[in-house]
């Protein structure tokens, strides 16, 4: 078990910066997992946790103690690898024994906690093995039992299940997830998937370009991404965003002069550009009306995926999706949306940032915000 | 199968055939020859009327040709090992290690191939000269330890092996030597048997470098024995045939015992 402290890191390759200047503490036996695209630096930075990339600048401490200069082996640190990483000339047994073997621990001994570990991943009957005949479930298994074995301070996943096959990736997920109840080892996990990030985490971590963009519990990232990267990122489909404009009296306009959430309230300037992002999930059907708070809708395709029911079309020239409960009978020709104000999320356009509204008490009667679209002269496409 | 490709497979055949005769056939010839009496040597036919082992006692009576050949096996063999143990360590190091001017040394010891032997004979007899390796086994070992060729093989095949299975085995606590000789090596039989066959037999047909520094028959290695049959009054065929089959068979030998890893490894370079 050990807590790990990154203060400041930087990681430059040649002139390219992959990790620029990040400060993350993970707690002791917390599993924190690490989402982004690729290239965002996430692989970068477990690596350099690893002690298998130089750290350009800062300070990476396990257990208070900084690392920077310590050699891999010697961190307390075990690696689950992407592509295994199995030694393909040794049995399952010498696989999984092998760093015990180079910590001088002697045949016996060693035998008898590789049964063990054997024992819990329900490898017993593979391990005379060698990892050319396994399948890639038993590989993965196998990689795991080399990480177990040597009861390390911490775990690092570096996308363990991205080459497993769908059904494989969901078991292997919950294997993970009742190891690290079983172990309580702190665990770092790094995905550029989604629902691995949400189910896995204890916390996690979005980041982009070198940065963290968020850190949080999975189910606050979710409901309250600080961002547009991170409200696109999580969900699927992603969130849709509508441009919005800021009138007079800080009320987002849509296109058309549509106020639909007369409500909600932004203390911006009147003119500022802002986008509203709104959940698939959170979009109810109306059937097409001329309230001010209907968006309209022109659907277009229609995805049955059993247990829910995926509608993408477009609202002017925004193509957007909304899922909808899978026995909803869809009527032709235009529709209308509709979103509660608390479902509603908004982002700055010109950083991108998350802007809060502020509820108002008692809010005013309709009013068309018409005259307020035409007035500003924005342009969304 | 249709005519047509029956057709191209008879000529492919046919062209590979006439092919593996042409390559085999010298050899045959170096084998029967050496089974025909002094009389008949220069008589037509593809078998000797008459075989014999007149030519073989004779080579044997001639010259020390078992020792000559035990020298040829020393020398090989440990110019191979040689060889093969510096290239495996110079192409660990370059790969494992991005280090300043690991790039200029690698340009150089390919370039070092390109050098003729010519070039470096002379300052390499001289210095032989004066450790006192003359006219002795060692001499012909030592300057050639290590092989441009060697090396540059071994590194290709270490590039290639996967970069996350070392890292794994970092993580496990191993040191570098350990990881070479626990993970690295273990995984390339098949290039480390093809270098060390073709070292070998580099080694073994080695003539102009053991012509230079030897200076006695008990010295000699089997190439300058050979020569020993070929005079200005002219070419003493049926023993040099017998001598150049001996020559020869420790090669075929090795050949057989290494040949599957031999073209495993060349089959698995074609594909790459």
């Amino acid at each position: 078990m050990a807590s790990i402290d990154i203060t400041n890191v930087h990681k430059v390759y040649g002139r390219t910066p992959a990790v620029r200047g990040l400060d993350l503490s993970v707690e002791d036996g917390s599993f924190l997992v690490i989402l982004g695209p690729s290239g965002c630096g996430k692989s970068t930075l477990l690596r350099m946790i690893a002690g298998l990339e130089d750290i350009t600048a800062g300070e990476i401490a396990i257990d208070g103690r900084v690392v920077n200069d310590i050699e891999p082996g010697r961190r307390g640190c075990a690696m689950v690898f992407q592509n295994y990483a199995l030694y393909p000339h040794m049995t399952v047994a010498e696989n999984v024994g092998y760093a015990l073997k180079v910590a001088g621990i002697r045949q016996p001994e060693r035998a008898r906690r590789v049964a063990r570990v054997a024992e819990t991943l329900g490898l017993g009957d593979l391990l005379e093995r060698k990892p050319a005949q396994l399948s890639g479930g038993q590989r993965q298994r196998v990689a795991m039992g080399r990480a177990m074995v040597r009861e390390p301070g911490i775990f690092l996943f570096d996308e363990p299940l991205s080459n497993l096959d769908a059904k494989l990736r969901i078991q292997m997920r919950l294997e993970i997830k009742r190891l690290h109840r079983e172990l309580k080892t702190t665990s770092v996990f790094v995905t550029h998937d989604q629902v691995e990030a949400m189910t896995l985490a204890d916390r996690l971590v979005v980041m982009n370009q070198g940065l963290i963009e968020q850190v949080g519990p999975p189910a606050e990232v979710f409901r309250h991404p600080v961002s547009r990267f991170v409200a696109n990122f999580l969900g699927s489909p992603p969130m849709n965003f509508l441009p919005t404009a800021i009138d007079r009296r800080g009320r987002a306009v849509v296109e058309g002069g549509h106020v639909p959430w007369p409500e909600l309230c932004f203390d911006l300037p009147s003119g500022a550009a802002i986008e509203i992002g709104l959940r698939p999930g959170d979009l109810s059907l109306v059937a097409q009306a001329g309230a001010d708070d209907v968006l309209p809708f022109d659907p277009e395709i229609l995805e049955d995926l059993g247990n829910e029911l995926h509608l993408h079309g477009s609202i002017g020239e925004i193509s957007f999706a909304v899922a909808l409960p899978a026995a909803t009978l869809v009527p032709a020709g235009r529709l209308g949306l509709r979103a509660a104000p608390g479902a509603v999320h908004a982002f700055r356009r010109e950083d991108g940032r998350r802007v809060e509204p502020r509820a108002r008490s008692n809010p005013p009667a309709h009013e068309s915000g018409e005259a307020a679209w035409r007035s500003l002269s924005l342009s969304f496409t | 199968m249709t005519n047509e490709r029956r057709i191209g497979r008879v000529a492919a055949h046919g062209v590979m055939i006439t092919l593996s005769v042409l390559a085999i056939f010298p050899v045959y010839w170096m084998i029967q020859s050496s089974f025909r009496a002094e009389n008949e040597i220069f008589s037509g036919g593809l078998f000797p009327s008459a075989p014999t082992f007149q030519n073989y006692l004779h080579v044997l009576s001639a010259m020390p040709i078992l020792r000559i050949l035990g020298n040829t096996v020393v020398m090989a063999g440990a110019t191979t090992l040689a060889q093969v143990a510096t290239g495996v360590l110079a192409a660990w190091a370059l790969v494992r290690w991005r280090f300043p001017g690991g790039a200029l040394a690698r340009s150089l010891i390919a370039l070092s191939w390109l050098v003729p032997f010519q070039v470096v004979m002379i300052p390499n007899y001289v210095l032989a000269a004066r450790l006192g390796l003359l006219d002795s086994v060692a001499g012909l070992v030592i300057p050639n330890a290590a092989a441009a060729f060697a090396v540059l093989v071994l590194y290709n095949a270490m590039r290639g092996f996967p970069r996350e299975v070392v890292e794994a085995a970092r993580m496990d606590g191993a040191g570098s030597l350990r990881i070479l000789l626990e993970v690295v090596l273990p995984n390339l039989r098949a290039p480390l048997a093809s270098v060390s066959i073709l070292c070998f037999i580099s080694a073994w047909n080695e003539y102009f470098w053991p012509l230079l520094l030897i200076r006695r028959m008990e010295n000699s290695v089997v190439q300058i024995g050979l020569q020993f049959f070929m005079t200005q009054e002219g070419n003493d065929w049926g023993p040099l045939m017998a001598a150049a089959t001996l020559a020869s068979l420790p090669i075929l030998a090795l050949y057989l015992v290494l040949q599957r890893q031999v073209v495993d490894s060349f089959m698995k370079s074609g594909i790459r």
